[in-house]
């Protein structure tokens, strides 16, 4: 082979040394024996007949079904609300913003038992607050409203983050190219800045779906039990998170383990689904990548 | 097709103050529009397509003041820097989008004509980050038309495209001039686009407009060593590197001939004989052949001189270190008007 000057070729491959490659295959893998290893506890401590029976146990499925419900609805609060607030700190200067962004961030930083505790006292028993939830149709001790409020306030913060840092990446020169070939403010927005904008968008909502259906510690002071109102209309439950910490409190660590692999299961899944969706190119947020 | 007028248009952008700028545009006229970086050329484009508020002056097409319209009420066929394509839509996607706004029922059949006309038709199911620099081009062009502009108005075009790319854009872009009649307004940092396309210049410095005028006016009366250099003056000298050499005869000379932007001078000739009027003697730094000749660089009293030994090309190139003479005739000296504009 025609080898040019072996200057120029070692700065176009590099290279790296044995040690790098020792010291980084060791560090991520740690990191995903971290990860991996408590599902392997989970999955091994729960035998394959008790996942079975937890999948066909009522009481596990109505716990997943209003997890799911609930986080739902606090994914669709999140993109009504959040994306509008992420736009405007992607595209607005006011006074105030760096407060705005700083509260923002504060649900993801104090341990959710407290943001549970503030809801508490905000709309405690007997309070005005609490009166006006109950006359309109949104009373949350104790509600599937309760819970997707709890969830909505500590997920909400990832789409904002999300969306503003999209909306930012967004080039203004397309836009403004869309503003002279004819497009008012509104039509460009909806033509082209959401759209360019939205994978990053859905990225965050997604966020905001784990991070809601993962959420425990505000539930437990808000809605530790759910009661039939509003849109859920089932027996009495509780969230997932919830079911299986009692399970764990009563001292049943197979059924909690069964229980939390088959959530697993469907967690994982709905994640691959996505993915694979986005893999495949059908859904609209991944029209136009660079990857071919 | 519409007649524009510029009216003495001033804007504002942070700090930056632009204008007044002057400038009248009929159908199937272009306009090159010149000046060194920050000169306020993008700033100047986006006060014509609307982006920028008219603070002082008017702007007008066919008579009618549309200083206050909005961008999208123009019809101008704006392409920023880096062509803002939609990168969410395929080539086809894009060029429709002017015709789905306005929601014409031929938007297929005419975004297929203009596909084909730019040589497209291949690639339209292509999204934009999957197209070379020209091929990115031809679609910002193409989609710039589907709106039916009543002028063209575009930041570069030449940028990042090789030779051939821009040689088949200029062509594209003259016959759009020609067949077409659309007005053209460029701003570009190549002469051979600004020469070959635009009947008119337009040269902006630190926002304030320096020139504007016809390209033999341009070339005759550079105003400053910007321009002398843009349109292809070799020799240009500031008055502050003049001084310098000021006790010695070639800087002391040229001295006397500038303005107070400094000088150029226009193609000065190696003369093979000694005692001619008028010469020069300087040493060799390098002698470089081209389609013209030679192009010889001569050290004169510390001054660097490009100077031109015509065709045909002699058996052995100057060697470095030889003294050769070269003649400035009196018709090549280019006083340099503004100091502002000057070396940066």
């Amino acid at each position: 082979m025609n080898a040019g000057p072996p200057a120029v070729r070692r700065g176009r491959r590099w290279k790296t040394g044995p040690f790098w490659v020792a010291l980084e295959v060791a560090l991520s893998g740690s990191l995903l024996l971290l990860f991996l290893l408590p599902i392997f506890a989970l999955f091994t401590y729960a035998p394959v007949s008790r996942i079975v029976a937890a999948a066909a146990n009522v009481e596990v499925r109505e716990a997943i079904w209003v997890t799911l419900y609930a986080s739902g609805i606090a994914v669709l609060a999140s993109a009504l609300l959040a994306v509008p607030l992420g736009y405007l700190l992607a595209r607005k200067r006011f006074f105030g913003r760096a407060v705005v962004e700083s509260v923002v961030g504060l649900p993801v930083v104090v341990p959710h038992l407290m943001v549970g505790l503030g809801l508490f006292l905000l709309i405690l028993p007997g309070s005005p607050l609490y009166s006006f939830t109950n006359a309109i149709g949104f009373p949350v001790y104790d509600t599937i409203w309760g819970v997707v409020l709890v969830m909505a306030v500590v997920s909400a913060p990832y789409t904002v983050l999300a969306s503003q840092l999209s909306f930012e990446a967004v080039d203004g020169r397309v836009l403004e190219s869309a503003r002279s070939l004819g497009a008012g403010p509104g039509t460009t927005f909806l033509t082209v800045t959401l759209p360019v904008a939205l994978r990053g968008i859905v990225a965050g909502l997604l966020l905001t779906w784990a991070r809601a259906v993962s959420e425990i510690g505000g539930i437990l002071i808000l809605a530790y039990a759910i009661y039939p109102g509003g849109p859920y209309n089932g027996p009495v439950t509780s969230t997932i998170s919830v079911y299986i910490y009692n399970l764990f409190q009563q001292g049943d660590l197979s059924d909690a383990a069964a229980v939390s692999s088959l959530f697993l299961l469907i967690a994982f899944a709905l994640f691959l689904a996505v993915r694979l969706a986005e893999r495949t190119g059908w859904v609209p947020w991944r029209r136009g990548d660079l990857a071919p | 097709m519409s007649e524009w007028l510029v009216d003495a248009v001033e804007t504002d952008l942070d700090a930056f103050h632009l204008g007044p700028v002057d400038l009248s545009l009929r159908s199937g006229q272009a306009v090159a529009v010149l000046g060194s970086s920050g000169a306020g050329k993008t700033t100047f484009l986006r006060t014509l397509a609307g982006f920028l508020p008219v603070r002082g002056g008017r702007l007008l097409r066919d008579g009618v003041d549309i200083s206050d319209w909005l961008p999208e009420e123009r019809s101008l066929g704006y392409v920023p820097q880096g062509l803002g394509l939609f990168p969410h839509r395929t080539v086809f996607g894009n060029v429709r989008y002017p015709m789905e706004l306005r929601g014409r029922l031929d938007a297929n059949a005419r975004t297929d004509d203009l596909l084909a006309r730019f040589h497209l038709t291949a690639l339209q199911h292509r999204h934009p980050a999957r197209l070379s620099g020209g091929e990115q081009q031809r679609v910002a062009l193409a989609r710039a038309l589907a709106a039916e502009p009543e002028m063209i108005v575009w930041d570069e075009p030449w940028q990042a495209l090789d030779v051939g790319a821009r040689h088949e854009l200029g062509l594209v872009l003259k016959d759009l001039r020609e067949t077409e009649r659309i007005p053209v307004v460029v701003v570009t940092h190549d002469p051979g686009l600004a020469f070959s396309l635009a009947d008119t210049f337009l040269v902006l410095d630190h926002g304030r407009m320096r020139f504007s005028g016809g390209p033999t006016d341009l070339l005759e009366h550079p105003s400053d060593a910007f321009v002398a250099r843009f349109v292809g003056y070799e020799n240009v000298y500031d008055r502050a590197s003049l001084e310098a050499g000021r006790e010695r005869p070639f800087p002391a000379w040229l001295l006397s001939v500038a303005g107070p932007g400094g000088v150029a001078l226009g193609n000065p000739e190696v003369v093979p004989t000694t005692g001619v009027p008028s010469t020069w003697e300087g040493t060799v730094r390098s002698a470089r052949p081209n389609p013209e000749g030679l192009a010889i660089e001569l050290a004169v009293d510390d001054l660097m001189v490009t100077a031109r030994l015509p065709r045909p090309w002699p058996a052995t190139l100057p060697a470095v270190g030889d003294r050769l003479r070269f003649n400035v005739g009196p018709t090549a000296v280019r006083r340099l008007e503004d100091g502002a504009g000057g070396v940066r």
